[in-house]
């Protein structure tokens, strides 16, 4: 079923000046499942996430969104029709308030409609983000502006969620709020591509994980995977 | 000081301070110090003297499309290949630009240099608590202070002048949320090239003689005082524009006939002390390295 | 038989330096003239160099290094008997001195050198952006100053009668010694610490190097040179007016410097050179000359826009200039490589 296909990579090919990063890379994200993304630091895992949003431009190959090519287009244009992406390191407005962070994600939003309940909905998923609405964001420690990134993202209300390892560095009871959080973004529908370093508990949590190795696909693994040790180990360093 | 070198001095810091404004939005959203917004001025100048003749609202309407469409070209054809540039190539292709519209305008008008005039009226003088002041003064004053809030307006209460405030502090993530950057860009220029229109007319009608170097003249001044206030942020760096313009009228009417011709050295060898005292900026709050962020 | 690159580095400008000068010397009277200019700017864009590229700060003041050596070197070898008439105001002291070549050239080194180091020490502490366009201010003093004052110069006149003591020898040689001494900078450890630090300011700091004292070490040394090249000019040129050594004089050399390629010394001459050849023939076209079989003749002034339509189409399309940065290197040397590669 071809058109359920919300993100598909075909024969993605991207370099940096003469260093491939990623190679020949196809995959398929299915609209509504949450589709994991692990390998070792440099498999390509970012540089894939960047490409779907056009903030670098492969040299061959097709990125779709829900069937129609996106390869070539502004990275703000792709933003605004339905991908959202909290970058690796968050990327928060340091300067700005958190609640001015938040309305910028209002600006990749396609319809005005429904902003309070999504507000009310990401009060509920992250409280703290309400609760500095009127702090700087500078102030926050990282797992607050961690979430006050996806937050950030989920106003934009977009069909894909992009997330560049969200659990880096943050405390362990931190990283149990995200994968809540996270769960409950996909009971949502929300389609979501997750870029982990932590592979047990993403193979765990996704339906589905690629493994990325030199910009190459390694291996799939499934749920079923998670507690199969051996085989996650083999799949990573393949 | 009496209260008319005060009032004059603030007025010649007000027009410093539009020029550093448009210098610093400009600035904010593509790291782009931009020389040429000095020839805005000048093509400002030369458009109330092509239009010389018509009614003052008509004149100062062309004045205002034509700073408009030049810097919206310039954007255009120039500035849209530098982004992402070095900050030294961005400088220098700035000043290029900036040169060739000048040799352009000696091409086309001459180093004469030309008569124009526009509100002549407003030369006139009033009296106020003694002194005469003329109409001008208040009205620069009194046009920079409307501007310099509407800016502030417009950035923090607008969606789209938080998105021109984001976009000032991280480019990328703020292309990542689906700000429209070409149009930001755009609007930065369009905002900068307005307040040059403004400084174009505020001083032709002031000094009605327009040459190839008219805008230059006013705007080396002020991007140095825009380097001292603190280029990147927009508060410091009006204030330092402010500041060099204000100093440059206070001191031209305190010096001696004699040493008046020394103004331009007075003022840049006070800059250069400030610096020495103050190397992070007039208005820096502080200060942690000397590596640039860009 | 193995050549140390760095020889090469300053062996492939130098011979550039040298060939100019001598098809120059050969060349008709008329065209001297413009061989010695290419010179003689040469040697000011080197100076430039040698600053910009070692520490990727743009300089808009060192014209005023230049401006201080053209003007120090002219008034003090003008012949006494003369000085009294045609500078009346001078100090009595300079009114006095009589330097020879030789000697004025030093002096416009030192002084050059001097006033970069007392700027320098108030701007090389901004960071590059702000301390590039603070050297404006730098310009606009020593302008201001020597045109008004004139106990020390001609003010708004002309400074003339200066000896003609820069021939084709004088402006070879005297680029070369630029040339060499910018080479020497850049070799030094103060010079690649400042490359180094061009590279990652942040990096450069955290391993301890001081920019600031290399930035001004290295904007001394320019300033110098400047400030020679200004002595080399004045006596090319025999008589000197500020204007000639303000605003058109920066655009002309950053030009220069930016279209040849801003981070080798190769770039500096090459840049130097070519547009310092292109302007001549621009000049030449402005009065109506027949050349290449075409018959040209620009109105006045178009000089100008053609070469800041030059520099800014080069900016644009190609902003690390005509040699791409690159020092020269034999490509024998790479074949050699490549050949032992394969065995």
């Amino acid at each position: 079923m071809p058109e359920s296909a919300m993100i598909e990579l075909h024969e993605l090919e991207v370099r940096y000046g003469a260093v491939p990063a990623v190679r020949g890379l196809s995959l398929e994200v299915r609209r509504g499942v949450v589709v994991g993304l692990i390998g070792p630091n440099g498999a390509g895992k970012s540089t894939t996430l960047l490409a779907i949003m056009g903030a670098v431009s492969p040299r061959q190959g097709d990125i779709r969104l829900a069937g129609r090519s996106i390869r070539g287009r502004d990275t703000d244009a792709i933003s605004r029709s339905g991908v959202a992406l909290v970058p690796e390191g968050r990327h928060v407005f340091a300067s700005l308030s958190v609640e001015e962070n938040l309305r910028l994600g209002l600006v990749g939003r396609r319809s005005r409609d429904g902003v309070d309940e999504d507000l009310e909905w990401i009060h509920g998923l992250f409280p703290v983000v309400q609760e500095a609405r009127s702090r700087v964001a500078g102030e926050l420690s990282g797992g607050q502006q961690q979430q006050l990134a996806i937050a950030r993202a989920l106003l934009a209300r977009p069909d894909v969620l992009l997330l560049d390892e969200p659990s880096l560095g943050l405390a362990p009871t931190i990283v149990e709020t995200v994968f809540e959080a996270l769960a409950r973004i996909r009971e949502r529908g929300v389609t979501v591509l997750l870029v982990e370093q932590r592979a047990q508990v993403t193979v765990a949590f996704a339906d589905r994980t690629y493994v990325l190795s030199n910009g190459e696909l390694r291996a799939t693994l499934t749920p079923r995977d998670a507690g199969d040790t051996q085989r996650l180990v083999a799949a990573y360093f393949a | 000081m009496d209260l008319q070198t005060i009032l004059d001095a603030i007025a010649l810091g007000a027009l410093y301070a539009l020029v550093g404004v448009g210098v610093a939005l400009v600035f904010g959203v593509m790291r782009l110090v931009n020389f040429a917004h000095g020839e805005l001025i000048t093509a400002g100048a030369y458009a109330l003297m092509l239009a010389n003749g018509w009614p003052d609202w008509a004149s100062i309407i062309v004045c205002f499309a034509t700073v408009v469409a030049l810097a919206l070209l310039l954007e255009r054809i120039a500035f849209r290949r530098l982004r992402g540039a070095a900050p030294a190539t961005m400088l220098v292709a700035t000043f290029a630009v900036s040169f060739l519209l000048q040799s352009i305008a000696l091409l086309k008008f001459g180093p004469q240099g030309n008569n124009v005039s526009v509100l002549p009226g407003l030369n006139r003088a009033f009296e106020l608590g003694g002194v005469h002041v003329r109409w001008v003064t208040l009205v620069s004053i009194a046009v920079t202070a409307a501007l310099l809030a509407g800016t502030a307006l417009f950035l923090g209460r607008t969606s789209v002048g938080l998105q021109m405030r984001a976009a000032a502090i991280d480019f990328r993530a703020a292309r990542l949320l689906g700000v429209r950057t070409n149009r930001v860009i755009s609007l930065a220029f369009v905002l900068g090239a307005l307040m040059a229109g403004c400084v174009s007319v505020l001083v032709v009608v002031q000094t009605p003689f327009v040459s190839p170097s008219f805008g230059a003249s006013i705007l080396i001044p002020a991007l140095i005082g825009v380097v001292v206030g603190g280029i990147d942020r927009l508060a410091t760096a009006t204030l330092g524009a402010f500041s060099v313009g204000f100093a440059t009228s206070a001191l031209g009417d305190v010096l001696s006939s004699s040493h008046r011709v020394y103004l331009d050295s007075y003022v840049f060898l006070l800059v250069i002390l400030v610096l020495l005292v103050r190397p992070s900026g007039l208005y820096a709050p502080f200060r942690r390295t000397t590596v640039e962020r860009v | 038989m193995r050549v140390p690159s760095g020889v090469l580095q300053l062996a492939a400008p130098a011979l550039l330096l040298v060939a100019v000068g001598i098809v120059g010397g050969r060349a008709s009277p008329s065209v001297q003239i413009d061989f010695e200019t290419a010179l003689v700017l040469a040697a000011i864009v080197i100076s430039l160099y040698c600053f910009v590229g070692n520490s990727g700060v743009i300089s808009f003041g060192h014209v005023s290094f230049v401006a201080l050596g053209a003007f120090a070197a002219g008034v003090t070898t003008i012949p006494r008997e003369s000085k009294q008439f045609t500078l009346p105001d001078l100090f009595p002291f300079l009114q006095r001195t009589e330097l020879s070549n030789v000697e004025s050239l030093l002096l416009g080194a030192g002084l050059g050198g001097l006033l970069a180091l007392v700027v320098g020490a108030a701007l090389m502490r901004l960071s590059g952006l702000a301390a590039g366009i603070a050297t404006f201010a730098v310009l606009g003093i020593t302008h201001n100053v020597l045109l008004f004052w004139t106990r020390i110069g001609p003010g708004a006149n002309t400074l003339s009668l200066v000896p003609e003591s820069t021939d084709m020898l004088q402006a070879t040689l005297g680029a070369l010694i630029a040339a060499a001494v910018a080479f020497g900078y850049g070799r030094s450890r103060s010079g690649r610490l400042l490359r180094a630090s061009r590279e990652d300011p942040a990096a450069a700091q955290a391993t301890g190097t001081h920019i600031y004292r290399h930035r001004l070490w290295a904007f001394t040394i320019s300033g110098a040179l400047a400030g020679f090249a200004g002595a080399l000019l004045v006596h090319q040129l025999g008589s000197i007016t500020t204007e000639q050594v303000y605003l058109e004089l920066t655009f002309l050399t950053l030009a220069m410097l930016v279209i040849g390629g801003a981070s080798s010394l190769l770039g500096a001459v090459v840049g130097a050179l070519l547009v310092s050849g292109l302007d001549s023939y621009l000049g030449r076209a402005e009065n109506g000359v027949h050349l290449l079989s075409v018959n040209v003749d620009l109105p006045e002034g178009s000089r100008l826009v053609v070469l800041g339509a030059l520099m800014a189409l080069v900016l644009l399309f190609r902003p690390t200039g005509i040699t791409g940065g690159r020092e020269f290197s034999l490509p024998l040397a790479a074949l050699r490589r490549r050949a032992m590669l394969g065995r």
